[in-house]
């Protein structure tokens, strides 16, 4: 018989479990890739952004990354996203860019784990103790929350390094363009275990969660796509009921309101991407408790 | 063998013939019912329609927007892939009601009014009228006066300048045949001096953009919202095919302001810095030229749709869009460790090299000395930028000493150097932690194995 902890003892299982986490990412050598990873694609965005600049400001066609980057987005989403997204400088598109190596492998990382301790029965090993599946899959999430954080911070040194170096500009709208980013990887951390709680095997759970991932995405390209007519309806209608569900969709909204400085609606919808991670936690905790954790 | 190679040939040909066909046709035009736009775009008017294939038609709100009904052919101009019409061929106008109804909004009636738009000289840009009715006939008929008036005073001024030339070539052929029968001709070169060549009349300056020859048609002011149109004809019968939707839309912000740069080297290759928070970067070879303007933000799609119906847009983002000039504006920069400069708008005048290598400089204008009689090539605040500024504060004013919204931007002035491969080494410091971490950890299991 399973016994059911109280949230004392929860609490306590999870802060342990995630300690033993955060011990055994920070002895694999899978996190200092991908942060180097994400640097080094930086690097490479600013070093060409500041050779991109002549007499009348920075011009996309000046150099060959630059040229690809500016041709593709207006290509895609036309020129006046080029322009609000490299308004003060490139900061804003090299954070996210280099954000996004750590946040990719963190949340595969999880799912895949979760999957596979499911599969080999780890999980069921450690319910018979003291610990339940609700604490099992926090410490996952804590545990790529504390590297998130730590990421952005290697990040922000980089680039406040960088900035001073190159005589760049990082501004409080890079900066506050960032606090959303942590909300949006704890959104995406949940999907993560959301999925794996949904799946039987780890390759199935990758499957799910990268193919909803994709499709949120897709989704909140088509929205800021280029069309007319029949197609601009129909996935207009289509986005509309798919983005409540989406972290990306309250991310935008975050972005949004940043851009008008309407800092209500910036609070709320940061707010509003938490809510949406606690609804999937909430779900992942009782489609566990329904099925159980064996694969 | 020889019969399948000729029925391969004339095969061939045959492709070749048909295709050739194809290239030299002429886009099919097709008969339709288009609602034709004059609307505001928050700077002039633009000219567009809405055919049978549009989605919608696009206005400002809140403002006189003009809307027509007629017959005519469209047709689809791929080489700039533009739907145009041909109103020279077909262009049957239609009498009757613009029915125009709205979630929660009044019925309205709209019947078709001559009307005349212009815009009139003063401090700003933008001083569009709008007169409707018999109004509108009245401005029509003062500005045919006004350019009657002025074509009469051309005509005077050539009489009058013909004249003058024909006294002077006559005073000059007297002095020199004077001066060779040895004559005096101090008087005669007196009454030359004396001879004054007529003023020569001025435009009428009374507009920027003169009325347009009246037209009638429906005039559209609307608030923000989502209508539905219909075109009834003087029977009382609905016009197959002009049920349309129709999207009155407002601005999100406005009286932003937004900056022209012109750099000294590529004059005439302005760039527009519109967001307000964008810093303005620049390698410092040449000093800024800096034209403010407002400007308004508006959705992308809606404004694109407005100034063009059948153009793309993107629904989710919205665009800066440049209105109008800032007169008497002052700008105050602020370089680091320097005191704070005010420099004001002047005139400037662009001067070929002399030689054959290409190159220009840019002066000020000196309208009495080397520049009588030629205009400015260009108005606006020059920004000098030094070698070693790093960054430039720029804060705008209007004339009243008011601080202008969003009119603050920061040019911060790029060298690239080495110094930025420093970066480079923090980029591999993660994997330089983990070597750390690993070596320590083969020391400690090393340790282990020994003990």
């Amino acid at each position: 018989m399973i016994l059911r902890p109280g949230i004392k003892e929860r609490l306590h299982a999870t802060s342990v479990l995630t300690r033993l986490r955060i011990i055994e990412t920070f002895l694999s050598p899978g996190l200092y890739i991908v942060m180097s990873l994400g640097l080094v694609l930086g690097h490479i965005l600013i070093y060409y952004f500041v050779r991109g600049i002549d007499s009348s400001g920075f011009d996309f066609s000046l150099n060959s990354v630059y040229d690809f980057i500016g041709r593709s987005l207006e290509g895609a989403f036309g020129r006046t996203i080029l322009e609000k997204i490299f308004a003060d400088g490139p900061f804003f598109f090299a954070f996210y860019i280099s954000f996004l190596p750590a946040l990719i492998f963190l949340s595969i990382n999880s799912v895949f784990h979760l999957g596979l301790e499911k599969k080999v029965g780890a999980l069921e090993l450690l319910i018979y103790g003291p610990v339940d599946t609700t604490a099992c899959f926090l410490a996952f999430f804590l545990k790529d929350i504390f590297f998130s954080l730590i990421n952005l911070g290697v990040l922000f040194l980089f680039y406040t390094i960088t900035a001073a170096l190159n005589n760049l500009w990082l501004g409080p709208a890079v900066l506050f363009a960032l606090i959303p980013l942590i909300f949006l990887s704890a959104a995406v951390y949940a999907y993560g275990i959301f999925t794996s709680t949904l799946t039987d095997n780890s390759a199935s759970a990758i499957a799910l969660f990268a193919g909803i991932m994709i499709f949120f995405l897709i989704v909140m390209m088509g929205s800021f796509a280029i069309v007319s007519g029949y197609i601009r309806s129909l996935s207009t209608v289509f986005a509309w009921i798919v983005k409540w569900f989406s972290p990306v969709f309250y991310w935008g909204l975050v972005i949004e309101a940043l851009e008008v400085q309407n800092w209500p609606m910036y609070i709320v919808n940061s707010i509003a991407l938490l809510v949406l991670c606690a609804i999937l936690m909430m779900g992942s905790h009782f489609i566990l408790r329904a099925r159980g954790v064996q694969s | 063998m020889i019969r399948a190679v000729k029925i391969i040939i004339s095969s061939l040909l045959f492709l070749l013939a048909t295709s050739m066909q194809g290239i030299g046709q002429v886009p099919v035009r097709k008969e339709q019912l288009v609602y034709s736009i004059m609307a505001f775009n928050g700077r002039d008017y633009s000219r567009t329609f809405a055919g049978e294939n549009a989605d919608a038609i696009y206005l400002i709100s809140n403002i006189d927007n003009f809307l027509g009904v007629c017959k005519t052919l469209v047709y689809f101009w791929p080489i700039t892939g533009e739907w145009k019409t041909n109103l020279s061929v077909l262009n049957i106008p239609f009498e009757g009601t613009l029915q125009i109804s709205g979630y929660r909004r009044e019925l309205k009636n709209l019947k078709s009014t001559p009307y005349t738009f212009y815009n009139v000289r003063g401090e700003y840009e933008l001083n569009w009228k709008v007169a409707k009715g018999e109004e509108a006939y009245r401005v029509w008929e003062h500005y045919q006066e006004l350019m009657d008036a002025y074509r009469e005073s051309v005509r005077q001024y050539q009489r009058e300048i013909n004249n003058y030339r024909e006294r002077l070539n006559e005073l000059t052929s007297r002095i020199t045949r004077m001066r060779d029968e040895g004559k005096d001709v101090t008087g005669l070169i007196e009454k030359m001096k004396e001879l004054k060549p007529p003023q020569e009349p001025d435009f009428p300056r009374d507009y920027i953009i003169p009325p347009s020859p009246v037209s009638k048609g429906f005039i559209v002011n609307l608030p923000p919202g989502k209508y539905s149109l219909r075109f009834i004809t003087d029977e009382g019968e609905l016009m197959q095919g002009s049920e349309i939707e129709m999207v009155v839309f407002d601005r999100r912000r406005a009286g932003s302001v937004g900056f022209e740069v012109i750099p000294g080297d590529k004059w005439t290759r302005p760039v527009e810095s519109k967001p307000p928070a964008q810093v303005l970067y620049v390698n410092g070879s040449a000093d800024l030229y800096l034209r403010p303007f407002f400007m308004d933000e508006y959705n992308d799609l809606y404004y694109e749709k407005m100034r063009k119906n059948d153009a793309r847009g993107n629904p989710n983002l919205m665009k800066w869009v440049r209105v109008q000039q800032i007169p008497g504006a002052r700008i105050f920069i602020l370089k680091r460790g320097h005191e704070l400069e005010v420099i004001l708008e002047e005139p400037y005048f662009v001067e070929q090299l002399k030689g054959t290598s290409l190159g220009y400089r840019i002066i000020p204008y000196d309208p009495m000395g080397a520049h009588r009689g030629l205009d400015p090539s260009l108005i606006a605040f020059r920004v000098p930028i030094g070698n070693y500024d790093r960054i430039i504060d720029l804060r705008i004013e209007d004339k009243n000493g008011r601080i202008l919204k969003n009119g603050t931007r920061q040019i911060r002035v790029i060298h690239p150097s080495r110094k930025g491969f420093l970066a480079l080494t923090f980029a591999v410091l993660p994997f330089i932690v983990m070597a750390l971490i690993y070596i320590q950890r083969y020391r400690v299991s090393k340790c282990s194995i020994k003990s």
